[in-house]
């Protein structure tokens, strides 16, 4: 490994990314070559595939609309789903429990996993787990956790955090993957192709699967008319999860209802073409209900705990729109400043454009105000995203918020206020602007300008045209005057 | 209050303040979701021209699901094209057979079968209960003929699925199961199990499944 | 949103009065953009005014969530440009800007009106050259390869892409050769590249290279702003890549000076 991934440990792997300050987290991503190598191997791969999936499917954008209202409707009437989709689970055989917090949400687990007597459990990747801080819980708890995912299986072998949404070790390159797993597994690849390393961890993983107490996975989609709830993976770790254990707990968030199945059918599509360009992931499992009689296996308990953190918030104070998120990863694949500084460098559990938004919901303004300003407002997340949500509106939101908490930095509001009062003032403004041009014109040397003062955020890293010896205003009434003198 | 009334006390504020005239009991509520998906050609892609059976097979030996597929003439002919697949991967005739009684039913003769599927499994025959074209899915509910862990322990996992079952789209699936129980689990397998977490490349087998093979029955 | 705007109607089409906004960047940096602009609106059969009062259109205060000031920039440009058919920005972020002012003032019903009369007229200059004056150059001719950068406000708010391309096509001796990524960020943003210079530059470098890669020798686009962040960057990398305004181009002003190059 090369110090610069060493380096990237400290944001990579504190248990507060936020004690770092967010200058530093860039600075360690941007100085962290093989970082970049890495998400460009994952990111432009899954544009790719999605550029694809969309191309061939004509009736993308009405799908998009479709999946938009179908989110939007519930929504809007989030209450009635919830009920609905308690009163089917139960009926099911399930048992539900609410958490308003992700220390509630925790603890209920954690408490399900005690009653069960539960030395082991087994995990399915799931971002909600990530955003309640479920890992540290369960350990903290003294639960050996283990993680089923590949992508989370190599974060837990490294310690870090998640760095995507769909692809948890985007942040690892394969080499690294190679050494990690030939410091951890019982019987490492024989070769450092990739092929062998996910050979590697099957059989690694395989024990653990059967020897677990509990299996704990998040869902996709919570189904209201039939209380069962949809994952949706690729590799089988979540059904094997699932399964083989005495006890299931699903931990949910309450946006993720849909009214049936066939509601789900359209969002499935957007998912899974959004997030990896395939038409459906290998495994789309819909689970209703504890072990029936006659089956051969299943869990004998299942629980499904959902949760609010937050939600409930979003919905009620302008940031609803968020809420028909799918988790889909669209958005920070398409994402300028997510492909350069990786998911680490934004310090919650979930990184990009959709992150930038949730992060001060969970993890306050105060630390993250930050985040919604990291960001050109360019608009290509919600160009991609499958529900559209206008995530650089919600973005500047959030800075409106900052602006008015005075969360920005002094030199940055008294610079717009100066600036401000000029353009209030047309006469002053462009006395102003003839001064400015002239006095960067004494900065330049040939046509450029290397150095200015008071813009080094600029001139440290590109060059500044020397602006031309007259600003357009002076020019163009030159010409008038001249005009009408004839 | 217990976290349930918070969270639905906080909801239904919300509601007068943001859905204000929108419809909030439940019968309008049902009529606006139904209203959403009365047109199902708005959230689908089109399938192409042919057979169900054809559309299905193209979808599932596409390189997007990369199952493999054989044709059997008829139930009876289903262990003859097991042997083919067997024979064919250098396999020894060992197969876990899911406990559907059309499959028990066939003639095994030369056969090692066992009744279980465990963590060890090479080989399980299992039957789907149906297929789906637009993705090249098979379906199982999960049931006493039907353990789910036979989708996902074996490496090589072949499945039986008649002609008469496959269906269009996904939504037909649902329209097929309206009004029946709904089982403990519904697995909808698209292809053997992968894995792009490294570097995005897929890789098969990482959990489940390596090879996914299909045996199509065109008469049943 | 009730009213459409009476200024909407298609009722000026013989002789417009167009008042042009110059923007911020092209009046102090590269007033030839304004001229080029000018001189080509011209062709288009359109009476070219350049208000006095205008000044910045408040973008840096908006994007910042300092709606005030950015409220009171608005009602100044508002002002300004209340009595013309068009108004014409050679810049898809500043016509931008002026199409969300009806944000600003959701809770002001006098205010909202004229900002959304003022957006419904304000067009992006190379997309109204060609969707609303059916304008194509004649006879101009400059013998190089270009590649095009697609700026991300006229892009995808605006919906500028074909109508520049549409105009170099007819340029004698003007090939254009497909920029990779042509239509991803470079990483200006606006206060943004100031606020973040790392992440900004890590983009534009990236921009940069791909640009070099295609070996062009001009690289056009709609937008000062970008144009220069690119143009900085090509130029310390010590790139040879020649920057221009589309519109200098279009209009002929091509064998003048290139961002960058002295007079
Ligand atoms: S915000 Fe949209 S694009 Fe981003 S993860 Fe959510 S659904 Fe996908």
């Amino acid at each position: 490994m090369t110090t610069a991934s060493s380096a990237a440990r400290s944001s990579a792997q504190a248990s507060d990314p936020f004690s770092i300050p967010f200058d530093e987290r860039i600075k360690e991503a941007l100085d962290n070559k093989t970082l970049k190598i890495a998400i460009d191997r994952t990111t432009n791969n899954a544009r790719d595939k999605r550029a694809a999936a969309v191309a061939a499917w004509p009736g993308f954008a009405e799908a998009r609309t479709l999946g938009k209202s179908i989110k939007q409707h519930v929504i809007d009437h989030l209450d009635h789903y919830l009920v609905e989709f308690e009163a089917n689970a139960l009926r099911s055989g399930a048992k539900v429990h609410w958490a308003s917090t992700s220390d509630e949400a925790c603890a209920i687990v954690i408490d399900l996993c005690r009653k069960a007597g539960a030395k082991s459990v087994t995990r399915a990747k799931s971002m909600l787990g990530e955003e309640i801080g479920l890992p540290h819980a369960l350990e903290d708890a003294g639960i050996t956790r283990v993680e089923t995912d590949l992508a989370e299986h190599i974060v837990q072998l490294a310690h870090d955090r998640p760095s995507h949404i769909i692809w948890p070790a985007l942040h690892r390159t394969r080499e690294e993957v190679a050494e990690l797993f030939r410091a951890n597994h019982h019987k490492p690849q024989n070769s450092d192709d990739i092929e062998s390393m996910v050979a590697s961890a099957r059989e690694e993983l395989r024990g653990r699967f059967l020897a677990a107490d509990v299996g704990i996975s998040g869902a996709n989609f919570l189904i209201a008319d039939s209380g069962a709830i949809c994952t949706v993976t690729n590799e089988g770790n979540a059904e094997l999860t699932t399964t083989i254990p005495r006890v299931h707990i699903v931990t949910a968030g309450i946006e993720k209802l849909v009214p049936s199945l066939s509601h789900a059918m359209v969002l499935l599509r957007l998912l899974v073409r959004s997030a990896t360009g395939a038409d459906l992931t290998q495994y789309t499992t819909f689970h209703c209900g504890p072990k029936r009689r006659g089956d051969r296996d299943g869990p004998e308990e299942f629980h499904i705990v959902l949760v609010d953190n937050g939600r409930t918030k979003m919905r009620n104070e302008g940031l609803a729109d968020m809420l028909r998120c799918l988790r889909c990863g669209a958005c920070m694949n398409h994402c300028v400043v997510f492909r350069q500084i990786g998911g680490h460098a934004y310090g919650g559990a979930y990184p990009g454009p959709m992150g930038s938004v949730m992060t001060p919901i969970f993890n306050g303004l105060e630390k993250s105000h930050d985040l919604p300003q990291a960001c050109t407002l360019n608009g290509s997340c919600q160009e991609v995203c499958p529900v559209d949500i206008p995530l650089p509106t919600l973005l500047r939101g959030w800075r409106e918020k900052s602006w008015r908490e005075g969360l920005e930095p002094q030199i940055v509001r008294q610079s717009l206020g100066f600036w401000a009062f000029g353009a209030r003032h047309p006469f002053l403004y462009h006395i102003g602007t003839r001064l400015a041009v002239r006095g960067m014109r004494l900065f330049a040397k040939g046509g450029w300008i290397r150095s200015l003062p008071l813009a080094s955020g600029w001139t440290r890293h590109r060059d500044f045209p020397k602006p031309a010896p007259r600003t357009f205003m002076e020019e163009w009434n030159q010409q008038q005057r001249l005009k009408a003198k004839g | 209050m217990s976290a349930r009334e918070l969270i639905l006390s906080a909801l239904r504020q919300g509601n007068t303040a943001t859905a204000a005239g929108e419809p909030n009991d439940a019968g309008a509520i049902a009529a606006a979701a139904d209203a959403l998906i009365a047109d199902l050609s708005l959230g689908r892609p089109r399938l192409g021209e042919g057979s169900l059976p054809m559309l299905f097979e193209r979808q599932i030996t596409s390189p997007k699901v990369a199952a493999s597929l054989d044709k059997a003439a008829s139930l009876a002919d289903v262990p003859r094209a097991v042997d083919i697949y067997l024979t064919t991967h250098g396999l020894a005739r060992e197969i876990a057979l899911q406990p559907e009684p059309a499959l028990t039913a066939m003639d095994w003769s030369g056969y090692h079968l066992h009744e279980e599927v465990k963590s060890d499994t090479i080989v399980a025959v299992g039957k789907a209960l149906w297929g789906i074209a637009e993705t090249g899915t098979l379906v199982f509910h999960s049931g006493p003929h039907s353990p789910t862990l036979f989708d996902f322990f074996p490496l090589h996992h072949l499945v039986v699925i008649e002609a008469s079952r496959i269906l269009g789209y996904l939504e037909d699936y649902v329209a097929a199961s309206m009004g029946q129980p709904v089982p403990r689990n519904v697995n909808f397998v698209t292809g053997a199990s992968g894995t792009t977490d490294i570097e995005g490349t897929l890789v098969r087998g990482a959990h489940g499944p390596r090879f996914l093979h299909v045996i199509l029955v065109e008469d049943s | 949103m009730d009213a459409v705007p009476l200024h909407n109607q298609p009722t000026v089409s013989d002789r417009p009065k167009v008042a042009l906004y110059v923007t911020c960047l092209v009046d102090v940096v590269r007033p030839r953009i304004g001229f080029a602009a000018i001189s080509l609106l011209e062709q288009a059969g359109c009476d070219v005014s350049v208000p006095q009062s205008q000044t910045c259109c408040g973008q840096p205060a908006f994007n910042s969530g300092d709606d005030d000031h950015a409220r009171a920039l608005a009602r100044n440009v508002i002002r300004a440009f209340d009595s013309f058919d068009h108004v014409v920005v050679p810049s898809g972020s500043c016509a931008g800007m002026i199409h969300k002012y009806p944000e600003l003032f959701r809770n002001d019903p006098v205010w909202l009106h004229r900002a959304e009369a003022l957006a419904a007229r304000t067009y992006e200059l190379l997309s109204y050259l060609v969707d609303i004056r059916h304008f194509m150059p004649k006879d101009v001719t400059l013998h190089a390869s270009a590649t095009y950068h697609d700026s991300c406000s006229g892009l995808r708010q605006l919906g500028v892409m074909e109508q520049p391309r549409k105009m170099l096509a007819a340029i004698e001796g003007l090939s254009i050769t497909p920029l990779p990524g042509h239509d991803v960020c470079c990483g200006f943003g606006g206060t943004f590249c100031v606020k973040y210079p790392a992440i900004s530059n890590a983009i534009v470098d990236e921009k940069a290279r791909d640009i070099e890669n295609t070996k062009a020798d001009l690289l056009l686009g709609g937008d000062l702003g970008c144009l220069l962040n690119m143009a900085g960057k090509l130029h310390r990398r010590g790139a040879a890549t020649r920057v221009f305004h589309t519109a200098e181009i279009l209009s002929g002003f091509g064998s003048g000076p290139a961002i960058g190059e002295e007079d």
